[in-house]
């Protein structure tokens, strides 16, 4: 790929973000952590878990439309690749998912917040993961738009991990918990693997033949 | 304008009135459907049945009082309820995604009879569940130990949550049909404000709004005592999801006549059902006094099993066989008066703080009564146990919550060592589920205490053939009931080796 | 042709998009057998073909299908009863099967008994030549596959007049030869409108011709009306002739060129297509009745 391009790509790939998806998500999500502030109510620290763990879900599920590419059939042969774009992609909106989340910490019950290193974590694990199973869905498939079908396949780990995973994990466990760092170890974990499935999913699928005429054919 | 010369081909034809109708219905047909074979949903009812399996095998060790077994189908059919809202949705808003809507809405079937059809394809997933909770609380009814009466309202809760939520997705579906995230956005504000609970506990008028309200307590209450607007609470769902339906099929421009009633109708039920729930959650004064009654002088029915009376609420008549079953086994084991003295077995509640309370009952300090709960099976068994145990050796529930010399070895030999695997029955029975060292014994009323020696002397004495003991308890019987006598005498007159600690009276 | 009775007959029918007149002033006649509708793109085509199938309303002007007049909500809803449409750009549920499809556009047509309806859908899917196929999902199914689903959309229920929006682009050849004979069996015993670019398709298959330009009418008339309206308009030269409105050397190495033609031009055999550039070209704008 020519030098600049990857500059040149910003505007129109910054025109091309899902906004709307992130916009809702991203309003409901500070509505949400602001609820108790604005109720006045005093919730108990599991309760503000619980409302920041939901949050980070809800702001998940906006990116998981981040990946769409409604003109993928039109773009899938152009020069800029694949993992370029996405990179690209995460990375206008990670600034702004960081003081979205920021927002977030600031809005929520002060009293009773859990340690907020370890939730950030725990958010951003689940931001990946999101990532990782639309870049997952884009790789698999031919679907353009993914998006739906990668919320509701990370709706469902959200609503079965908690039954399904195994106790001794404790991923899901209170901030008073013995198990709470060994628990977000874990959720390092999670974040690296989750991380490194994103990142291999992303350059598109070559034949054999075409790798052997890529490598002949790639400049010296 | 010209005149029709040329025949009409005559497609497949019916009245023309009704075919609209009728092709809401074979629409709706065709979208539950796929509903119903759709990924989530699937998954949803599978997780849901297996669910249903792994809890009612053991749910309530066997012995359901049906009032809690209608509650407990409530929460789980949430979990399919938002499995549907996501298809429900999906359908809806597909045409949009794929293009196809400039065509289809131009086709006979006019778009909001198309949305009427999306808001009755989500009725068999509710039926189905309807299905799936008929077949959980049938399973809990022919249970032997079953008790009580499950209420058809709280029954209902779970397929009309499903409803509801289906319903939800069609109105979003309507409401913002180019926007495919906002039903996962609101699956997930729906998973954390009802499913995950992240409302307030203790429930008033406005929780009731939410689509369940379990308040699953420890104890079972006469179900004449719950005081729930169950019927209220089904009234107000069936109002909001037909509101919601009708609503999505005016969004999508439906304003005919039947449209117009139905909206009424679904509101005026919904209204007319929010408030009256919500003057049903605070207790009447005849509820507030009927508990008081229970609680404290309760009218009980009492039938007698042999030697001893047993009274308990009407509801729980059946299973007085259960409870003399048990005392027979253990005064079968005492010796003296204790073998043929009649026993007053009372069931006692304490029902003032409502369903979801958790209230201890104080010992009875009338002679020779002992308390027996609402619950049964399970550890229940030999709780009860231990207290007939600790009445016939001490003479009252109050005196036997207090017994920390040897008798206690006698009480807790009584209380197990009938029980198929004793040994077993005395880890279940302690609070700390240990067979060694001191712990606290549970038991209807005030919990007994055990100290160490006393466990290890009944540890050994269950590992003996009981037989033997028994010949020597009904030998000994005067002196190993006498208040003050040490665990080491007892060992030594029930023939096993001495403990090593004292008993905690003699510190 | 034109003395049988009209099924579908239009007159005055406009329409305005803001300052654009997409349709102005069309009336038109149509009878059983297929009707081809020629134009360049933005010709107002499409547009006639959506106000007739009663997906927008005309500014002004009325029309009636089948004695039935659209202007009324329940005059729409019959005029809808008997019409068949295969849009421009028609949308698949890639999830559906060939079969599930057509089952849910004949659901939406009202054809609400179960079993009459599946029959119908058997029928129209083996019309097509999907028979075979109407079982796989409509994303595994190719291109022409695809149109002959959306072909069969717009016969289920056995519309009495149907509307076909370039049923043809996109097909190749083979593809394109076996739905001229889906279309020619279509229009026996009902009206057929074919809006197209294939002036092939019109020669072969239609039994009329509409020429639309600018939103208006040019042509109406039969494809040998068409066609003769380039007679003496044709001619063979060794080099472009500058007078020819247009010309091209063909493949034996002389030039054909359409236009007026120089004295002592040697004459060539005209086409539907030469009549229809010379129509287009505005030499020619009266309408042939």
């Amino acid at each position: 790929m020519a030098p600049g391009v990857t500059a040149q790509l910003v505007g129109p790939l910054w025109r091309t973000l899902p906004w709307r998806a992130l916009a809702a998500a991203g309003t409901l999500g500070l509505l949400v952590a602001a609820g108790p502030l604005a109720t006045g109510a005093e919730p108990a620290p599991w309760q503000t878990l619980l409302v920041l763990r939901g949050v980070a879900l809800i702001g998940a599920l906006g990116l998981v439309f981040l990946l769409d590419d409604p003109a993928r059939h039109l773009t899938a042969p152009v020069p800029a690749p694949r993992p370029v774009r996405q990179a690209l992609r995460v990375a206008l909106v990670a600034p702004m998912a960081v003081l979205w989340w920021t927002a977030v910490l600031l809005l929520s019950h002060s009293a009773s917040r859990p340690p907020a290193g370890a939730v950030s974590l725990e958010a951003a694990a689940v931001g990946v993961l999101a990532l990782a199973v639309a870049a997952l869905a884009v790789r698999l498939t031919d679907e353009a738009s993914p998006g739906p079908f990668v919320a509701a396949a990370l709706l469902l780990i959200a609503v079965l991990a908690p039954l399904l995973a195994p106790e001794g994990w404790a991923l899901f466990v209170q901030a008073d918990d013995p198990r709470w760092p060994a628990g977000h170890d874990r959720w390092a974990l999670l974040l690296a693997v989750a991380a490194v499935v994103g990142a291999l999913c992303g350059p598109e699928p070559l034949g054999r033949g075409a790798r052997r005429l890529s490598r002949a054919g790639a400049p010296g | 304008m010209s005149a029709v010369l040329v025949a009409e081909p005559a497609p497949v034809q019916a009245p023309l009135r009704d075919r609209g109708a009728r092709a809401v219905l074979a629409l709706a047909r065709f979208e539950a459907r796929r509903l119903l074979l759709s990924i989530p949903v699937l998954i949803a009812f599978a997780a849901y049945v297996a669910w249903i399996v792994w809890r009612t095998r053991t749910s309530w060790d066997g012995s359901p009082a049906l009032q809690d077994a209608d509650r407990a189908t409530q929460s789980m059919p949430m979990l399919v309820g938002l499995a549907v809202l996501l298809y429900a949705n999906y359908a809806v808003v597909r045409s949009e995604r794929h293009g196809t809507e400039p065509h289809f809405s131009m086709l006979v079937l006019r778009p909001w009879r198309r949305t009427a059809a999306h808001a009755l394809s989500v009725v068999p997933a509710a039926l189905l569940t309807a299905v799936c909770v008929a077949g959980q609380f049938t399973w809990e009814a022919f249970k032997p130990g079953a008790i009580g009466h499950g209420s058809p309202a709280e029954l209902a809760v779970g397929p009309l949550t499903v409803l509801v939520f289906g319903e939800l997705g069609v109105l979003l579906g309507r409401l913002a049909r180019r926007w495919a995230f906002a039903a996962p956005l609101l699956v997930v504000v729906l998973l954390f404000a009802f499913v995950l609970g992240a409302s307030p506990g203790d429930t008033n008028g406005r929780s009731w709004l939410a689509p369940v309200v379990s308040e699953i307590g420890p104890d079972t209450l006469p179900s004449d005592l719950l005081g729930r607007p169950a019927a209220w609470h089904a009234l107000y769902l069936s109002g909001v999801a037909l509101c919601i339906a009708v609503l999505a099929v005016v969004v999508a421009g439906g304003r005919s006549a039947a449209v117009r009633s139905g909206l009424a109708l679904g509101l005026a039920a919904a209204v007319t059902g929010g408030v009256l729930q919500a003057q049903g959650a605070t207790p009447s004064p005849e509820l507030t006094a009927a508990r008081e009654r229970a609680s404290v002088r309760p009218e009980l029915t009492c039938t007698e099993h042999g030697r001893s009376k047993y009274c308990a609420f009407p509801e729980w008549g059946p299973r007085t066989d259960a409870w003399a079953g048990v005392v027979d086994h253990v005064q079968s084991l005492a010796g003296g008066p204790a073998h043929d003295r009649p026993l007053v077995v009372r069931q006692r509640i304490d029902a003032r703080y409502g369903p979801a309370a958790d209230s201890a009952i104080p010992a009875l300090t009338d002679a020779h009564q002992v308390t027996v709960g609402t619950a049964w099976g399970g550890n229940r068994v030999p709780e009860f146990s231990s207290a007939v145990a600790a009445v016939l050796v001490a003479g009252t529930e109050a005196a036997g919550s207090e017994i920390c010399d040897g008798r206690m070895v006698t009480v807790m030999w009584l209380s197990l060592s009938w029980q198929d695997d004793p040994m077993a029955a005395l880890r279940r029975v302690r609070l700390d589920d240990s067979v060694k060292g001191s712990a606290i014994v549970l038991s209807p009323t005030d919990p007994l205490s055990m100290t160490e020696g006393q466990t290890d002397v009944v540890r050994h004495l269950l590992e003996k053939p009981p037989a033997g003991v028994g010949t020597r308890v009904k030998e000994h019987w005067a002196e190993l009931t006498a208040p003050g006598v040490t665990t080491a005498r007892v060992a030594e007159l029930l023939g096993v080796a001495k403990p090593g600690k004292a008993d905690s009276c003699e510190e | 042709m034109t003395s049988m009775t009209p099924t579908v007959s239009a007159s005055g029918l406009s329409l305005h998009y803001g300052r654009t007149r997409a349709l102005d002033d069309v009336s038109l006649r149509l009878s059983p057998g297929v009707t081809g509708l020629l134009g360049p793109n933005g010709a107002g085509k499409t547009t006639l073909l959506r106000v007739l199938a009663t997906a927008v309303p005309a500014d002004r002007g009325a029309f009636t299908v089948l004695g039935h007049d659209p202007a009324s909500a329940r005059g729409r809803q019959e005029v809808r009863r008997r019409l068949g449409y295969l849009p421009q750009t028609p949308g698949f549920h890639p999830d559906f099967t060939a079969f599930e499809f057509v089952d849910y556009v004949a659901i939406l047509k009202e054809l609400a008994d179960r079993r009459e309806r599946h029959r119908e859908v058997r029928r129209v899917l083996e019309e097509v030549d999907l028979g075979d196929a109407r079982g796989r999902r409509i994303k595994k199914l190719s291109g022409g596959m695809r149109q002959r689903v959306a072909l069969a959309a717009a016969l289920v229920g056995d519309p009495g007049f149907l509307v076909l929006d370039e049923p043809t682009v996109g097909l190749d050849p083979e593809q394109r030869m076996r739905f001229r004979e889906l279309i020619a069996g279509a229009g026996e015993g009902r009206t057929v409108l074919l809006s197209t670019h294939q002036t092939e398709d019109v020669a072969m298959l239609c039994h009329r011709v509409i020429v639309m330009a600018a939103g208006a009418v040019r042509f109406d008339g039969t494809p040998a009306e068409l066609t003769a309206r380039a007679a003496g308009r044709v001619w063979s030269s060794t080099e472009k002739d500058p007078g020819a409105k247009a010309g091209w050397r063909t493949g034996t190495g002389s030039f054909r060129n359409v236009g007026d033609p120089p004295p002592g031009a040697e004459p060539a055999e005209p086409t539907l297509e030469d009549g229809y550039l010379l129509v287009l070209d505005g030499a020619d704008t009266e309408v042939a009745a």
